[in-house]
């Protein structure tokens, strides 16, 4: 063990090794990419099963039909009336149906203000009392009057009150059943979901009048148009890249696929072929609206919460009508009934490639991983690098072997790298505090400034740096090092939190590891404009196009995310990538070259 | 050093932590709850508990939830009402870090780190100097979340500081005060008694006593104090004895398994009953055995053994937090002309820099998002424990090379081999 010990130390004297990691960086680069690359072929992923056994998807018979589609008629019409008319009208009208076939009903009003405006609203719910139950637990069945894309949800609110009808007359529920009519699917969800647990701003949000027990799972319905439909589209992302448990999925998927006939998709892939290309784009837009954490349905509110919840939004034209849908719902809330405890059993971290594969954290993580010990690796061989002291060129062979011995390391001048890390990362707050303070319609104009101000701020770091300090080259190097090192160990912490976020940042920044300064000066430039073209605004700026969007959409978008729903992703751009990215320009231009 | 700079310096500490208290009012109540800094002997929550009982004339320890010292009730009911009167905790605990840094300076300024009675370092010259070592302890964002954070372990902290620095003045009374003190707080740290008295004896003023009758001199005045504390809690808990079994009770038998950045805990959950007991002596055995072993073979350097082994505490000891990791930087940073000894210092500090941004998201992925578990915690206070053991064995290893470089100096720079 021993000699096994200082064989391993005296390997690390070998000066080959002082070469290898950029290389050993580079691959890691490589292999993360390629391994995400591979992720969709069969050998990699897994066909996805439903791992508790309580849940028993399918295996009632479903009886919501025959009359209760005359009811339905009928509150479609009474829904058809409203169409239009204030919330607290149609609130008051929704109370006095729920009412009307005895369920208890809470109102509950909130006021949240992001991005200079103000979003207001009032919720209405109802608690229908499970008769074999004794209100520890509940399940949420989420109505919002607004579709995701803001047109009526007509036909849900209709069949959502059918079904509550429909559902008091059973007696087998075990758990609460409440249904939430929020005017809009993110601000109305969120506020109620704060409320439930507790957890709300009193000065925004009033408290809810009435509750049930811990909520086990949520189904949420946009169902906008009148004509029959073909297929079902899953939705499942919630806030901050956090993800239900795979087994409501499934339960989902199984009880749509198999016992009505209706075929499901995710990700918005409703021709998805099962081809490798259809599976790696399906995989993207999963790890885009994962990355960005923004809300992508009415049920996004409840994941943070760990409460598992879907969207149901059903899709195309086809011959299934609101029955089978209604069917769907029901075989659903007999599944979740049956739980005997909270969702655990199947994953929390995965990525779908189509309805039924997916490959699970241990398999995709090392991707993520291996992009963020890029850094970590180059970090340390920065470090090492910037304990040797120089070669001087009448060194001869016998000196060589010792230059690398401990006695020989040269000490480190840390405070000027750990004084422009320290401070380009405090620097960050700035536009962290900014965007998420600023009106909506100041915003773009503020991006803009802020876009030049980051161009021109490393130009003006490193003119003042070596008029001032005539900064080393081992003072580069450590500048680099700890740069890169705080990147590393951010973004392998992110990839537990959000993968889809750590990777694409870590993507993004992967330059970083390679630009340094250079002798020549058409390359110093060449480097920084290349760093320009990777810097967080023009990121911004391209992904607003390319998603056909204002920038100043994306940005009240941050912003909303930012004040309602508790989004992070804004403090691992500007506290994270944008400090990382403008110490690897002002390592390019202000320091000295090797 | 000047004054100014060292002024200047404890200024700017003071004006961070007031910032900190004040300009984010819910910072101080978050990091009291961090299971990384509260733990339940330190924790600040648990001490408003029994100062709410104590007030109201119940029996501190009957709600079962404080373990701390029952001298701290009369100390901290002395304060005006925290809810109305807000700024007068704060103002202690920054006081107490305050103190805490002096005493570094102190011990830093004896220059005992690099030349003692009985070994002088061929590198003390490269050492930091004292307004380094005040400017690193105080902004060690450790040190920081502590004091903010608000623990108790500070005041422990500060007391073995405190000995220390007496100790290195010579005052062996003063230090085994101070000591008695500590030991009353926390109870681990009358394991410091051995190396602490040998540091004391190096540096006494008078030569005359024989080392016999010092250290029997010495020891005495610990028993005492210690008496005398323990007696005046006897008479402030209602004459009853049994605060012993709440305070140092529960450190000794480990009944309260919340978890902490320590090795216990979860160890201790996974543990059959019936073993319980012998784990028990196992591992306090394990913490007690490196007391003497270090006291000999660092007897020529008392100082070091102190640092080295409040460095193996605030690994192994039963509730641990980061507030024990602090006051072994703080004395880490006394050895840094052993820097170009030690060999892994880069990836120690990387690995607890990773530990300290890992442990909080996988505390969140454990209690608040649900999607892990207990194993994801304990795996990051493994890594947090690897990387304190790096850097503790790293200055054990620089402190005994420097020590031989001196014996063989033929060896100086040459690669040292494992036999």
């Amino acid at each position: 063990m021993s000699r096994l010990l200082s064989s391993a130390l005296s390997l690390r004297r070998d000066p080959r090794m002082l070469k290898a990691p950029p290389y050993l960086s580079f691959a890691c680069i490589l292999i993360g990419l390629i391994w995400l690359l591979v992720l969709p072929l069969d050998e990699y992923s897994r066909r996805t099963y439903i791992s508790e056994n309580a849940l028993l998807p399918g295996q009632v018979h479903t009886y919501f039909g025959g009359s209760e589609q005359h009811v339905f008629r009928a509150y479609k019409e009474e829904v058809a009336a409203l169409s239009g008319k204030d919330t607290h009208e149609i609130n008051n009208n929704i109370e006095e149906i729920l009412k009307g076939f005895g369920v208890k009903v809470g109102r509950q009003s909130y006021t949240y203000g992001a991005a200079g405006g103000a979003h207001s609203g009032e919720n209405v719910y109802g608690i229908l009392q499970a008769p074999r139950g004794d209100a520890t637990e509940a399940i949420v069945l989420v109505c919002p009057w607004k579709t995701i894309d803001g047109s009526e949800n007509r036909v849900g609110v209709a069949l959502s009150l059918t079904l509550a009808r429909y559902f008091k007359r059973w007696s087998l529920w075990s758990k609460d059943i409440i249904l939430l009519f929020p005017p809009e699917p993110k601000v109305g969800t969120q506020a109620w979901v704060d409320a439930y647990h507790d957890a709300h701003d009193p000065r925004h949000v009033s408290p809810l009048p009435l509750k049930s027990g811990a909520l086990q799972g949520a189904l949420a319905i946009d169902y906008p148009s009148d004509h029959h439909f073909s297929t079902l589209h899953i939705i499942y992302d919630g806030v901050n890249g956090q993800l239900p448990n795979l087994d409501l999925i499934n339960a989902v998927g199984w009880i749509a696929g198999n016992q009505m006939g209706i075929p499901s998709f995710i990700q918005g892939q409703y021709d998805h072929q099962n081809s490798y290309q259809d599976r790696l784009r399906t995989i993207f837009r999963g790890m885009l609206s994962q990355g960005l954490g923004n809300v992508a349905g009415a049920h996004s509110s409840f994941i943070p919460y760990h409460v598992d919840a879907v969207t149901l939004q059903p899709w195309g034209m086809g011959h299934q009508d609101e029955m089978a849908m209604g069917r769907v719902i029901e075989g659903s809330f007999r599944s979740l009934n049956n739980l005997l405890e909270h969702l655990h059993q199947s994953f929390f971290f995965y990525l779908l490639m189509s309805r039924d594969r997916f490959v699970s954290i241990g398999t995709y993580l090392p991707s993520a991983m291996l992009l963020a010990a890029n850094f970590t690796i180059m970090a340390i061989f920065l470090w090492v690098k910037s304990g040797q002291a120089p070669k001087s060129k009448g060194d001869n062979s016998k000196e060589k072997t010792t230059a690398l011995d401990t006695s020989n390391t040269v000490e480190r001048d840390m405070l000027l790298p750990a004084a422009i890390v320290a401070g380009s990362h405090a620097l960050g707050m700035i536009p962290l505090f900014i965007f998420n303070r600023l009106p909506g319609d100041v915003l773009p104009h503020a991006f803009a400034i802020f876009s030049g101000i980051s161009i021109v701020l490393p130009l003006i770091v490193s003119h003042l740096l070596t008029s001032f300090y005539k900064p080393t080259v081992q003072q580069s190097q450590l500048t680099k090092s700890f740069s890169l090192l705080v990147l590393g160990l951010s973004l392998s912490t992110l990839a537990t939190l959000n993968f889809s976020l750590s990777f694409i940042i870590g993507l993004l920044a992967t330059p970083l590891s390679f630009v340094q300064p250079t002798k020549s000066q058409p390359l110093r430039w060449a480097f920084a404009a290349l760093l320009s073209l990777i810097a967080p605004p023009t990121i911004a700026y391209t992904a607003a196009m390319a998603a056909g969007a204002d920038v100043g959409d994306l940005l009240r978008d941050a912003s909303f995310g930012w004040n309602v729903l508790g989004v992070y992703t804004p403090v691992a751009i500007w506290g994270v990538w944008w400090p990382a990215w403008t110490v690897g320009t002002v390592n390019v231009l202000g320091f000295a070259a090797a | 050093m000047t004054f100014r700079g060292k002024a200047g310096i404890y200024a700017i500490a003071v004006l961070l932590r007031l910032v900190l208290f004040f300009a984010f009012p819910g910072l101080p109540d978050l990091l009291t709850g961090r299971v990384e800094i509260s733990t339940p002997v330190t924790s600040f929550k648990r001490l408003e508990e029994g100062l709410f009982l104590y007030n109201h004339n119940v029996w501190p320890y009957d709600g079962g939830v404080y373990h701390q010292a029952p001298l701290l009730l009369p100390l901290f009911s002395l304060l005006p009402d925290s809810t109305s009167w807000p700024i007068f905790t704060p103002l202690l605990y920054i006081l107490i870090d305050l103190l805490s840094a002096d005493a570094l300076v102190k011990i830093a300024a004896s220059g005992e780190a690099g030349k003692s009675r009985l070994f002088t370092s061929p590198r003390r010259g490269k050492g930091s100097t004292g307004l380094v070592i005040a400017a690193a302890f105080l902004f060690n964002p450790l040190t920081i979340a502590s004091c903010v954070g608000r623990t108790t372990s500070v005041f422990t902290n500060c007391a073995i500081l405190y000995a220390i620095a007496k100790a290195v003045q010579g005052f062996s009374f003063h230090a085994m005060v101070a000591l008695s003190f500590a030991s009353y707080l926390s109870m681990y740290p009358v394991l410091l008694l051995p190396p602490l008295v040998l540091l004391a004896y190096d540096r006494r003023a008078s030569q005359k006593t024989s080392a016999l009758k010092f250290s029997a001199l010495n020891v005495l005045v610990v028993a005492g104090c210690l008496s005398v504390l323990l007696g005046m809690s006897y008479a402030l808990t209602g004459n009853s004895w049994e605060f012993l079994a709440r305070t140092y009770g529960i450190q000794l038998t480990l009944t309260d398994l919340t978890p902490t950045v320590g090795l216990w805990w979860y160890f201790f959950i996974e543990m059959f009953d019936s073993f319980r007991s012998f784990f028990l002596a196992l591992f306090w055995l394990h913490l007690a055995s490196y007391v003497g072993g270090l006291s000999i073979r660092l007897r020529t350097q008392p100082l070091a053994a102190l640092a080295v082994l409040l460095g193996i505490f605030s690994i192994f000891k039963p509730y641990p937090s980061i507030s024990d990791a602090s006051l072994f930087l703080g004395l880490f940073s006394l050895y840094t002309h052993l820097l170009p000894l030690m060999r892994y210092t880069y990836v120690a500090s990387a690995t607890l820099m990773y530990a300290s941004f890992l442990g909080p998201a996988f505390y969140h992925l454990w209690i608040y998002a649900g999607s892990g578990n207990a194993n994801f915690f304990y795996a990051i206070t493994l890594v947090w424990s690897l990387g304190q053991s790096l850097l503790v064995s790293d200055l054990t290893f620089a402190v005994l090379r420097d020590e031989w470089e001196v014996e063989r100096p033929e060896m100086v720079g040459k690669e040292a081999k494992q036999i």
